[in-house]
């Protein structure tokens, strides 16, 4: 009998985890489904949906309001800084995972140490530099101080995959002749495309979320990313339309419940930049 | 080892083709940034001046007698650790709760990952509709069993802890999963041999459970203490550190300082006592992780 009681209990406990969870969510796609006045008026919101009101409120957030630009935008800078980080990251992650060097241990400590500074420690320079150099309002100006934000995750994502290959198959390569730099080309790199995807995968979300440098970077409208257009259609600062502002916030986030589905597995390794294993 | 090892202690040419665009890389945006950063912070740079002169440690000086630096970092303060606590405290209860047999319970362990890697803008647009004082749904809901209504982000009082609820809302999953990965590691036998010598529950939980994943929540919490300190998207999305700069973080003055009144020397000031900081903090962090692979060794 206390067996029962406890699974109901348990059960219970469950469904209260998943609401405090999602209900947000829930709530949050229900208001962008409503009429602005309906929002005021309907407290709790009803659960009736008028199809018309909700391309309406859509077609204004993705075509006037400008986010299928922004999203364009984001797409562009958080491929190609992605791209290259892995590109610069891949090899140093092998080099840190195969080859014996003096200090290999602190350089690769201080790399992860990267992953802590604040933001606004570095926002302002790299502001600077990139206005010193005309990049002001263009992509390289995004993309190449996120590519030095993503570097240390990819890093130290890579180091635990490439750990996890055994040692065997390098050698077996290296007594066939093989260099390094090909051992990590033609052997290594397909038996690591797991721990590449789950590498981007982060590295793509925290470059689509990242919103200071962005902020400072860009001030011409055409060419916000998706969290900066995001924050200045929603700004806390002035009076909004919530209707608009949670369309707004459900077209932000939809790209990352897609990216999510794919990482279950590898979430741990993911949030904690490879530091646990 | 065998034959190879004499040979991975050569090949310095293959550290630098390998390692060299990393490290050049980091230099170039990273480390020159923080240097760069540093040496603002001992000038009087600000928007419309190139260079700014030298003014050694006065932003410094300026920033110890400033109220609004102390109330941010008092701020900083409370969140961190409030948020931190409440974060440990239900993210290894959460682990111990979903460490039992628990029919479907996958679906909801899988998506409690969506929080957190959510954008930090759209978590505050998100709760200011849920927390809003006329037609926001919680106060609706905490209405109905006669509580409230609460002024959530509107009274300096509340602002705060608002902001920690959110965090906690967001990042409790964090803890989670990490304590959670920790529990499934364990032997089982350890639990068979204490349930064998008539360990009670709560016994088997404060002896051996707790003991034996107190390294991982201890690595969750220093891991989410330097992001809480760092955090700065949330507070400009949810509450834009105010009312009356009740939720201004160390970020965020850095952030107004630098981009709203654009004294970039002061603003640099600002974040580098947060550098200093975090160098002490990761620095204890990064001794911690060396014991752990140690340990995993």
């Amino acid at each position: 009998m206390t067996r029962q009681l406890e699974r109901v209990v348990a059960y219970v406990v469950l469904v209260l985890i998943a609401i405090v969870g999602f209900a947000p969510f829930v709530y949050l796609l229900l208001l962008s489904t409503k009429r602005r006045i309906d929002i005021v008026a309907d407290v709790p919101p009803t659960l009736s949906f008028d199809w018309n009101q909700i391309v309406k409120n859509y077609s204004e957030v993705i075509g006037s309001q400008g986010m299928l630009g922004f999203t364009l935008n984001s797409v562009i800078v958080v491929g190609l800084a992605t791209l290259l980080s892995l590109v610069i990251g891949v090899p140093a992650a092998y080099a840190f995972s195969r080859l014996r060097f003096r200090g290999s241990e602190s350089w690769a400590s201080t790399i992860l140490s990267f992953r802590f500074m604040p933001p606004v420690a570095v926002a302002i320079p790299i502001f600077l530099m990139i206005k010193g150099v005309g990049l002001q309002n263009s992509y390289p100006g995004l993309i190449l101080p996120y590519v030095a934000f993503t570097l240390p995750l990819v890093v130290w994502i890579m180091i635990g995959f490439f750990d996890e290959i055994p040692r065997e198959i390098d050698d077996a390569a290296l007594v066939d002749g093989c260099g390094r730099i090909a051992v990590l080309w033609r052997v290594l790199l397909p038996l690591a495309r797991p721990g590449m995807t789950v590498a981007a995968i982060f590295g793509a979300i925290f470059i689509w979320n990242e919103f200071l440098v962005a902020l400072y970077v860009i001030n011409s409208r055409g060419l916000q990313t998706v969290t900066l257009g995001a924050a200045t259609l929603v700004s806390a600062q002035r009076p909004i339309d919530w209707n608009i502002a949670a369309a707004v916030g459900i077209v932000t986030v939809v790209p990352i419940f897609l990216f999510s589905l794919f990482i279950q597995r590898y979430i741990v390794r993911g949030i904690t930049s490879g530091a646990v294993r | 080892m065998g034959p190879m090892s004499a040979r991975r202690l050569l090949p310095s040419r293959d550290v630098a083709l390998l390692l060299g665009p990393c490290i050049a890389y980091l230099v170039a945006f990273s480390v020159f940034p923080l240097l760069y950063s540093l040496r603002i912070s001992f000038t009087d740079l600000g928007a419309s001046d190139a260079t700014g002169n030298w003014i050694g440690l006065q932003n410094y000086a300026d920033l110890l007698a400033d109220p609004l630096f102390w109330n941010a970092a008092g701020n900083t303060a409370i969140m961190v650790s409030a948020a931190v606590t409440i974060q440990v405290v239900l993210g290894t209860a959460l682990a111990l709760f979903f460490n039992r047999h628990l029919r479907g319970a996958w679906i909801v362990r899988g998506a409690l990952i969506l929080p957190m890697l959510l954008t930090p803008i759209v978590v505050g647009v998100m709760w200011r509709a849920l927390l809003n004082p006329d037609w926001g749904i919680v106060n609706w809901a905490i209405a109905q069993v006669g509580l409230g209504p609460i002024n959530w982000l509107g009274s300096t009082e509340w602002a705060i802890r608002t902001l920690i609820l959110v965090d906690v809302w967001q990042w409790t999953p964090f803890v989670f999963l990490i304590v959670f990965a920790r529990l499934q590691s364990l032997p089982r036998d350890v639990f068979e041999a204490a349930d064998v010598d008539g360990a009670g529950r709560l016994g088997m939980l404060t002896r051996i459970t707790l003991p034996l994943v107190l390294p991982a929540i201890a690595f969750a919490a220093i891991f989410r203490a330097i992001d809480a300190f760092r955090s700065f998207d949330l507070v400009y999305g949810l509450s834009y550190g105010g009312p009356a700069r009740s939720t201004t973080t160390l970020s965020f003055l850095a952030f107004q300082n630098g981009f709203q009144f654009q004294n970039y020397g002061y603003a640099a000031a600002t974040a580098y006592v947060m550098v200093i900081a975090l160098i002490v903090a990761t620095t204890v962090l990064l001794r911690f992780v060396h014991v752990r692979r140690a340990d995993a060794a």
